[in-house]
């Protein structure tokens, strides 16, 4: 990896038109099959994020060496930051790939980037991987409200303005895996039936403490404490508090994660006590 | 056993937290008072011994003490075995639960996560020191001293030294080996504890925001600090003394309080504590 430490400066530099940016990639044709690195230089177009490069890639798949390769593959939605899909490790660390421009990245000729898929998801090709344990895991929190019946339940309960502004900001979570690819817990798990034991991350306990504190999903607490008491869940945690740190919505998940500690174990007591 | 662990998860979770606290813990702190009065004992001392040097006073002091400790403390055996329980059942779990995470301080070298990685690294070693440390001082494992000086609470701070030293005659190579060992087991372990104090406290949901983290993070620091400061006096302290010095001044102690038995006169124990 050379200079590309330009990105924490504060100062935007100046990126030099025409310059060449190299990309080395980690790629893997699927499941199963073998990993091998590949680099390409790019010419990155004014604003150019990780994104674009990509797509010149694809247009002319050719590596530094002259050698002619698939595109590489990736998953993208939203581009503007809110869908958390192209999530990928960047010079090793985890982030999103929309939003990181080449011009304040690699401001300078010959600056190489490095992209690799995030680790603690299973590899669907290249950059892409399957993120389904992430909502596997918002199911077993039960991360909703539950409004199904067979009538109205009329207008919905107020909330104070402080109170939704502590939840706002909880709500903002786009289910990337940023906090479940920096978590030391949190390990690659490939088949289903070892999700429910396996640790359940920041983003689920966080959107569990969300929808605790929601006046309807409430009604859900017991069951989610339940789930989050067991194995995988809260007690899971070894404090690292990484998943706080790469968090791109800044939610505080370390607050999350306490909050739902102090309910488990009021939980745990009520519950040795009543039977 | 993986069935048991699971069954009981939140349950076994939770008493790994506990026991770190409490009995390990509150014995630490206990511990490592007692050992640095090796030092600071001089001030402390309330009869006798007057225009004796201040290092002379301390360990009269600290031999008091040490003698108070395993004549006069009522069960001591069951709170031994408490302990030792308790140790193992925390080194046990704590060693099941370490397996379950990966260390990624290279790519995320934030300082919680150092903390995360030394938590589990001072919790390893700090269970073989303490292994070592309480086989060979405690159970009399004589073959892993060198020199091998057997340590007895009427002699508390000769034989500490002797022990620490790999002979009585002085400093020992070997001896310099297992000082080394001995201060960074209870450096390590001394860090264990606060930051495993620091993150109880979220684990059982007392400090939730992060300002009330950072507060009693503060705390914990100065908790750590103070114990720190304590475990070296201790060692350091123990270090500088000289066997032959330090069994002259305990067989004073043991005439001054009429005690050559094990048992110190009642009265004595009144005065002085
Ligand atoms: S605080 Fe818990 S969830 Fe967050 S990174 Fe650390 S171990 Fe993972
Ligand atoms: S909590 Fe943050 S890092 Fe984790 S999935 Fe949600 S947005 Fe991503
Ligand atoms: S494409 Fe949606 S977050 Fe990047």
């Amino acid at each position: 990896m050379s200079a590309t430490a330009s990105h924490t400066t504060h100062a935007r530099p100046q990126a030099k038109p025409g310059r060449t940016v190299r990309f080395r990639i980690k790629r893997c044709d699927g499941p199963g099959k073998p990993v091998r690195w590949e680099t390409f230089a790019v010419k990155p177009e004014a604003g150019a994020n990780i994104i674009s490069c990509l797509q010149q890639i694809a247009a002319s798949p050719v590596t530094v060496d002259g050698q002619k390769t698939t595109p590489v593959a990736w998953d993208s939605g939203c581009l503007e930051e809110v869908c958390g899909a192209c999530t990928m490790v960047i010079n090793g660390k985890v982030r999103q790939s929309c939003s990181c421009l080449i011009d304040e990245y690699a401001p300078n000729e010959g600056d190489e980037i490095t992209l690799e898929p995030m680790s603690k998801f299973p590899v669907v090709r290249d950059l892409w991987v399957d993120r389904a344990r992430l909502f596997d895991a918002l199911k077993r929190v039960k991360a909703w409200v539950p409004i199904d019946g067979t009538y109205s339940l009329g207008a919905g309960p107020r909330e104070s303005a402080e109170q939704s502004e502590s939840r706002y900001v909880m709500s903002t979570c786009m289910s990337c895996g940023c906090c479940l690819e920096a978590c030391p817990q949190y390990q690659v798990e490939e088949s289903p039936e070892k999700w429910p034991t396996s640790f359940i991350g920041a983003h689920a306990m966080n959107q569990a403490r969300l929808f605790n504190e929601h006046a309807t999903g409430a009604v859900l607490k017991g069951a989610r404490l339940d789930t989050l008491m067991g194995e995988g869940g809260v007690n899971d945690c070894g404090n690292a508090q990484n998943c706080v740190q790469v968090c791109p919505k800044h939610i505080p998940l370390t607050e999350s994660i306490a909050t739902i500690g102090r309910s488990v174990t009021i939980h745990a007591i009520a519950k040795w006590f009543r039977g | 056993m993986p069935s048991f662990i699971e069954k009981n998860h939140f349950l076994l979770r939770r008493l790994h937290s506990l026991t770190g606290i409490v009995p390990i813990g509150v014995f630490l702190i206990a511990h490592l008072l007692t050992n640095s009065s090796i030092i600071w004992g001089g001030a402390a001392l309330r009869e006798g011994m007057h225009d004796a040097p201040f290092a002379d006073k301390g360990i009269a002091y600290f031999q008091e003490e040490v003698a108070w400790i395993n004549t006069q403390v009522p069960h001591l055996l069951l709170i031994e075995i408490t302990l030792w329980a308790s140790l193992a059942f925390h080194a046990i779990l704590g060693i099941y639960y370490a397996k379950t995470g990966s260390a990624n301080t290279d790519r995320y070298p934030y300082q919680g996560n150092w903390r995360y990685r030394v938590q589990r690294l001072s919790g390893y070693l700090g269970f073989l020191f303490i292994f070592y440390h309480v086989a060979t001082l405690r159970w009399g494992w004589t073959f892993l001293v060198p020199g091998g000086t057997e340590w007895s609470f009427r002699y508390s701070a000769s034989t500490l030294a002797a022990a620490l030293h790999g002979s009585t005659a002085g400093l020992t190579t070997v001896g310099v080996v297992v000082s080394l060992f001995y201060f960074v087991g209870v450096s390590l372990l001394v860090f264990h504890f606060a930051n495993g104090l620091w993150t109880a406290a979220i684990t059982w949901g007392l400090t939730i925001s992060r300002a009330a983290q950072r507060r009693w993070g503060y705390v914990c620091t100065a908790v750590g600090a103070a114990l720190m400061l304590m475990a070296w006096m201790g060692l350091f302290g123990a270090l500088a003394v000289k066997h032959d010095d330090a069994k002259r001044i305990e067989t004073q102690v043991h005439q001054a309080t009429g005690a050559d038995s094990h048992v110190a006169p009642a009265g004595s124990v009144a005065d002085g504590h």
